[in-house]
């Protein structure tokens, strides 16, 4: 029994000597440390100033350089060397791996102050790896509506670029408002089928795409669902009868896409589905195609305004989201704007419009 | 004498009852499939309707419901007609198409198109790309049978390998793809007939439907190399031939079961288990048998899969492992004597 007293004495002042002495080394070395939440909700001591920077995601990537850090960053994940155009700068910074299992040898090399990966990728693993080598990990997502300001706030205060970051988040909250208050004058909100990536997988409460459809004044025909990405059958969104279908697509690199015809060609199968003919959407060619790099992300601001007007043409007549998204990329991200990112661009008045 | 010719009609009788029995099981659940669904068509209507040319019931029944029954069908005698070709030519009860690598390399072939189709993108690319690699790896068990001889162990030690490997090949484009694409694969690998439609099922009954003739035909070849591959030769039987072609044909049929549909796991390596312990090892019987057992296994886990929780859909290729293995358990704790 004493030996155990002992022992668990020892262990709290050993505790106690380690934060003590890593707060003195933070004082003696002038350095201010601040304490932030974190998407998976724990509370991160990061010392200031953070110079150094490895990170997992292209979302968080895309913040940084909102923020004008992207100087910063030392290390990235492979996958950004297959959208070049969009990171013209960052394409040549080391690459340490996927954002799910990076190369933690890499990233010990690299020695940057802090690592940026998603709440749930990569595991646990992470922080056991890095941490010995003083290392601080931070998991923020940046792809949920919800959190999205938030999150820039926090990374804003870790990298002190606390005005950037309210440039970015006001920018974002005025667009917000805009749709959230031209949405007070509609009348109902129509029936909304939402296509995940893989055909007949909708999106119910709990996933990005459900958020977006709300904000945009839709209703989610799966918004009764117990489970984020349900498989569901094709009978099921016809005894629904949307009035809308947006379909969400995984192919990337849109930015350096100048053809219509892949999103085209998509749109075309949906409205070929055996029975569809008789949805509403389909009757109404109501179907839009929209890429993943607006759909969900630190884009879904934009990905949002396509779906109100799509929702509620009447209502935003005066407003073109691509000029948002001209506008989030020449002054945020500091590119020029291109790509393309949804099929039909217009809102089709009538059905002969479209074939 | 005349005992023996009694017992064999009877047990012969035996066989063709169950069969007729599970040819009644394949119908009925067929109609309880038929008659069910989120719409507001319901079981009267979509007798009706089937005998209708027009109307939205009709469109329900004729494009939805019935061409997902017809692939349940289809996928399901197609696996459960592999697995037992592979069962017996490899005389080994854990062969299935899963053991031997062909559902991994048309995985892989599906996640190959989902990574670096972008741009071409097409439901038919990645069903294509799935049929192509799973003929290249029986194309590669056999290449490895024709240089090291073509006996059982080297055959089913070539696909374990070549199982390992296009899993590992998944695996690493799985790494690489992006958020979307590890999105898209997990749910290929879930298995779904929510995706089939008439042209899919022109396209995978040629492939399921075309071997089967010469399968059956091969009846009683199969029957003989049960009792080993020397006795089979004594009696008259081209081993390596029917080894190779058998390979070929029992790839080409898990292809077109599964190119479309995604993985639906389980059916290729229990029907054959499920059907030998009734009907015995005679392939007259066995074949269709199994093909028969693998069609009410699929069908009724997807039926299941789609009103248990509708209109959520829980993947087929889940609810077969959850019907088959509590059946396959029961046969085996039935069992008292050796069945393989």
């Amino acid at each position: 029994m004493r030996e155990y007293v002992v022992k668990a004495g020892a262990s709290i002042l050993f505790f106690c000597l380690l934060v003590s002495g890593y707060g003195i080394i933070a004082q003696a070395t002038g350095r201010e440390t601040i304490s932030i939440e974190d998407a998976t909700g724990r509370s991160v001591e990061i010392i200031l100033p953070v110079r150094r920077l490895v990170v997992l995601t292209s979302d968080a990537l895309e913040v940084i350089r909102a923020l004008k850090a992207e100087d910063l960053v030392l290390g990235v994940n492979t996958g950004i060397a297959r959208d070049p155009r969009f990171w013209p700068m960052l394409k040549n910074r080391q690459r340490v791996g996927s954002w799910m299992e990076p190369s933690y040898e890499l990233i010990a090399e690299l020695n940057p102050d802090i690592v940026i990966g998603y709440a749930r990728h990569p595991s646990q693993d992470m922080e056991k790896k890095l941490i010995p080598f003083g290392i601080t990990v931070i998991r923020l997502d940046f792809y949920k509506m919800r959190t999205l300001l938030k999150e820039v706030r926090t990374l804003g205060r870790i990298l002190g670029k606390e005005e950037e970051a309210r440039q970015l988040t006001t920018w974002y909250r005025k667009n917000l408002n805009l749709t959230e208050e031209r949405m007070r004058d509609t009348d109902g909100r129509p029936l909304v089928y939402i296509e995940s990536y893989s055909k007949y997988h909708t999106t119910g409460p709990g996933s990005g795409g459900h958020e977006m459809c709300a904000l945009a004044g839709g209703h989610n025909i799966a918004s009764g669902f117990s489970i984020p990405y349900p498989e569901i059958t094709p009978e099921w969104v016809l005894a629904e009868n949307p009035h809308i279908i947006i379909k969400a697509t995984s192919l990337s690199c849109c930015y350096a896409m100048t053809d219509l015809q892949p999103l085209k060609s998509i749109r075309d199968n949906i409205i070929a589905r055996p029975a569809w003919d008789n949805i509403r959407a389909v009757q109404g060619g109501k179907v839009y195609v929209m890429a993943g790099d607006i759909w969900t992300g630190p884009r879904a601001i934009i990905g949002a305004t396509y779906l109100a007007k799509w929702f509620h043409p009447d209502f935003f007549e005066d407003i073109d989201p691509a000029n948002l998204h001209k506008e989030y990329l020449e002054r945020f991200q500091r590119i020029k704007y291109q790509g393309v990112y949804v099929y039909p661009r217009k809102v089709p008045k009538v059905i002969s419009e479209l074939k | 004498m005349e005992d023996i010719c009694q017992q064999y009609k009877s047990f012969t009788g035996k066989k063709v009852t169950f069969m007729i029995l599970l040819t009644v099981a394949v119908f009925g659940v067929a109609l309880i499939a038929i008659s069910q669904g989120p719409s507001s068509v319901g079981f009267k209507d979509s007798f009706a309707a089937l005998f209708r040319d027009a109307g939205l019931a009709h469109a329900i029944v004729w494009k939805l419901r019935f061409p997902r029954i017809v692939m349940a069908v289809l996928v399901g005698c197609g696996l459960a007609l592999a697995g037992t070709v592979f069962q017996s030519i490899l005389r080994n009860p854990l062969a299935s198409p899963y053991t031997l690598g062909i559902a991994a390399s048309a995985g892989f072939g599906a996640v190959m198109a989902i990574v670096f189709g972008a741009g071409l993108y097409s439901e038919y690319l990645i069903a294509g790309n799935a049929f192509f690699f799973a003929l290249v790896s029986s194309l590669l068990i056999l290449g490895i049978a024709r240089l090291k001889g073509s006996t059982v162990e080297t055959m089913v030690l070539a696909g374990i390998a070549i199982m390992f490997l296009f899993s590992s090949l998944s695996s690493l484009l799985q790494y690489m793809g992006t958020m979307e694409e590890v999105h898209e694969i997990v749910f290929w690998f879930f298995g779904s007939l929510s995706k089939v439609g008439w042209k899919e099922i022109g396209i995978a009954s040629a492939m399921i439907l075309v071997p089967i003739p010469i399968l059956w035909k091969w009846s009683w070849d199969l029957n003989l190399l049960a009792a080993g591959d020397e006795s089979a030769k004594a009696l008259g039987v081209n081993v390596t031939r029917i080894r190779m072609l058998g390979v070929v044909l029992a790839s080409l049929i898990t292809a077109g079961a599964i190119c479309f549909t995604g993985v639906i796991g389980f059916i290729g390596l229990v029907s054959p288990h499920i059907t030998r312990m009734v009907v015995g090892g005679d392939h007259r019987f066995l074949l269709p048998a199994s093909a028969l057992v693998g069609a009410v296994l699929v069908l009724t886990a997807d039926t299941l899969g789609r009103t248990l929780w509708a209109p959520q859909v829980i993947p087929v290729g889940i609810v077969t492992s959850f019907i088959g293995v509590p059946f396959f358990f029961y046969l085996l704790m039935k069992k008292t004597r050796e069945y393989w």
